[in-house]
Parts: C-alpha cells; sequence; structure tokens
C-alpha cells in the first residue's frame, strides 16, 4: 500500500470537498443573493444528479459484453423503490443485489 | 441568555434522536458498503476510516475505490470529486440564515452538510438553535464513520469475489435523483441533463460528464431569464 499516494488523495478529495460545501458561506453577499444563483440552486441539483446516474451507469456497462440490460433493470428498479418507499437503504441494498445477481448468474 | 426550562431542553434532546434515527438507519450500512469495498480492493481498515473522517462524502468516496486501485492521479481523482459534489455549492445557500455563528461550529456543519445532513437541516424550524443543527450534523458524521470501520472490519475477514458490487455507487445516484426529481420545481433540469449527455457523449466522448455539467449550467442560467422555471 503507497500510503502518500493514499494520503495525497484523502487530503485532495478532502479540500475539494470542503472547498464545495463553504463557497456560499465565504462568496460575497451580492452572489450569494443574486437571483440567478438561487435559479441555479434549485435547477442544478437535479440536471447534475441526473447526469451522474447517466454516466455512471454508461460507464458499468462498458464493463461487460451483454449491453447495458442489467444497468437499466437495475435502476429501474431501484428508482420505483425509492419512489414508494422513500427508504434509501432498502432501494440501493435490493437495486445493488438484483444487479449482481444479473452480473454473476446470467 | 434565560435558562431554558428542563422539560424543553429535553424534548430539544429528543428531536435530534427522532431525526438522527433514520440516518443511523442509512449511514451505518452504506458506510459498511464503503469500508467493506475499500478493503477489498486491498486498502487497509484504517485508511477506509481516514478517508471517512476527511472526506466524508459517501458517492465521492464510493467512486474512490475503483480509481485508487488503477493508480489514477491525483488530479483526475480531485476532478472527479469536484463534478460527484458540485451539487454541494448549493446547499449551503439555503441554510446560511440558520448557521451556527460561532466559528468552529459554523466550519464544522459546512464541512459535514452531506445530501443526508442538508435534507435533514432543511426541515428544522427556522428558529433552532444552532448548536443543535451542528450537533444533527456531527452525530451523522459518527455513524457513517461507525458503518466504514464495521465495514472495514468486515472485509478483513472474508474476500468475496463477487462481480458488481460498485453498482452501489448507480443505486446511490438513482436514490438521490429520485428525491431530488420529487422536490423539483420544474421537469426541465432532467431533460436539459439527458440532452446535454447525448450532445457531451457525441462531442468529446473521454469528457461527457464534464461538458455535460458546463452545458447544464449554461440552460440553467438562460432558462431564468426566460422565467420558466
Amino acid at each position: 500500500m503507497n500510503y502518500a499516494y493514499l494520503l495525497a488523495v484523502i487530503f485532495a478529495m478532502g479540500a475539494v470537498t470542503f472547498a464545495l460545501r463553504a463557497l456560499p458561506f465565504l462568496s460575497a453577499h451580492w452572489l450569494r443573493r443574486s437571483p440567478v444563483v438561487q435559479h441555479l440552486g434549485r435547477f442544478l441539483p437535479l440536471a447534475i444528479m441526473a447526469l451522474l446516474l447517466v454516466h455512471s451507469a454508461s460507464g458499468a456497462a462498458r464493463e461487460h459484453a451483454t449491453g447495458p440490460w442489467p444497468e437499466l433493470l437495475a435502476i429501474t428498479l431501484t428508482c420505483l423503490l425509492q419512489w414508494r418507499s422513500r427508504n434509501p437503504l432498502l432501494s440501493i441494498v435490493i437495486g445493488t443485489a438484483v444487479y449482481v445477481l444479473l452480473r454473476n448468474w446470467r | 441568555m434565560p435558562a431554558r426550562p428542563t422539560s424543553a431542553g429535553s424534548s430539544g434532546t429528543l428531536s435530534v434522536t427522532a431525526l438522527t434515527a433514520p440516518v443511523a438507519m442509512g449511514y451505518i450500512p452504506l458506510g459498511m458498503v464503503f469500508g467493506f469495498l475499500f478493503v477489498q480492493a486491498g486498502g487497509d481498515w484504517f485508511m477506509a476510516v481516514l478517508t471517512s473522517l476527511v472526506v466524508y462524502a459517501g458517492a465521492a468516496q464510493y467512486m474512490m475505490v475503483p480509481m485508487v486501485a488503477a493508480g489514477m492521479p491525483v488530479g483526475t481523482i480531485a476532478l472527479a470529486t469536484l463534478l460527484v459534489n458540485l451539487r454541494h455549492i448549493f446547499y449551503g445557500l439555503s441554510l446560511l440564515d440558520t448557521f451556527p455563528r460561532s466559528p468552529l461550529l459554523r466550519w464544522y456543519t459546512a464541512f459535514a452538510l452531506t445530501d443526508e445532513t442538508y435534507s435533514v437541516l432543511t426541515t428544522l424550524p427556522r428558529d433552532t438553535p444552532p448548536r443543535r443543527l451542528a450537533l444533527l450534523a456531527l452525530l451523522n458524521q459518527c455513524w457513517w464513520l461507525l458503518g466504514t470501520l464495521l465495514g472495514a472490519v468486515i472485509g478483513t475477514q472474508a474476500r468475496i469475489p463477487l462481480e458488481g458490487l460498485d453498482f452501489v455507487l448507480c443505486a446511490l445516484f438513482a436514490v438521490l435523483t429520485v428525491e431530488q426529481w420529487r422536490a423539483r420545481s420544474s421537469p426541465l433540469p432532467l431533460w436539459t441533463a439527458v440532452v446535454a449527455y447525448a450532445v457531451g457523449s457525441v462531442v468529446i466522448p473521454a469528457h461527457a460528464l464534464v461538458v455535460a455539467i458546463l452545458l447544464s449550467i449554461i440552460v440553467g442560467a438562460a432558462s431564468y431569464r426566460k422565467g420558466r422555471l
């Protein structure tokens, strides 16, 4: 295990994450009260989350040759479960378990 | 400051317990998944715990495991962290007025502003004592640390060669997308994301995500002027 490398990764990730979370408390008053910034605050979280979902799912689909069906099925199931149950743990555990089953016993 | 009656104090403690319990139900097992995956990829248990202490961002931590295992450059991982956590910039905006004033509590609560802590803090009444916000944030990180430790310890006991366990990251994104969709004021951000990603994968396939996020920011800013949201 390369500790210097791992420590560099951990502290770089920590610094980036903290900077993002702390930015609204540092930024100028006019900037954080700006209606455009407020609007982006309502617009971007859904857009970025959907992008991350599509990006990570297409990355997973490229790692095997069976086509994107396990990803599509497991994500649809996870979304339906979350929509109905509002229980993230249940949705994530069942969605991942179904995906692992599809990938290992198909 | 006037002394509070004991009953108010204890009901306050109760409400903190009631608010942190659902987060614990999610953070302990999801933290375990991180600790487990980290150790299975060849990491030490104490480095998994250090990651949950210093980074404390679920999706980014899941993402880092295969990247670190592949020995990717620190800069690449930092950029990926920036993209995955970009949404957190906007979390503080709605909490500016209710946040603790004391520097230590204020910066710790900002540091600990994960998706779940944000959603719990935004449900609190505006006159909630700032110390209670900080206490909630701290308790939530404790659950995440506890889960990480448990998962890492279990991971050192047995190797499970199952393919697809890292799908947990996709599943987490799916859950967060559904919750953002529930809170939406317009479906436009979702369609923007789908189109932007398609455009990104055609224009610069290697950086489809970056292109798509930039396009979404442009569309988001433009949609304000049109007053569509």
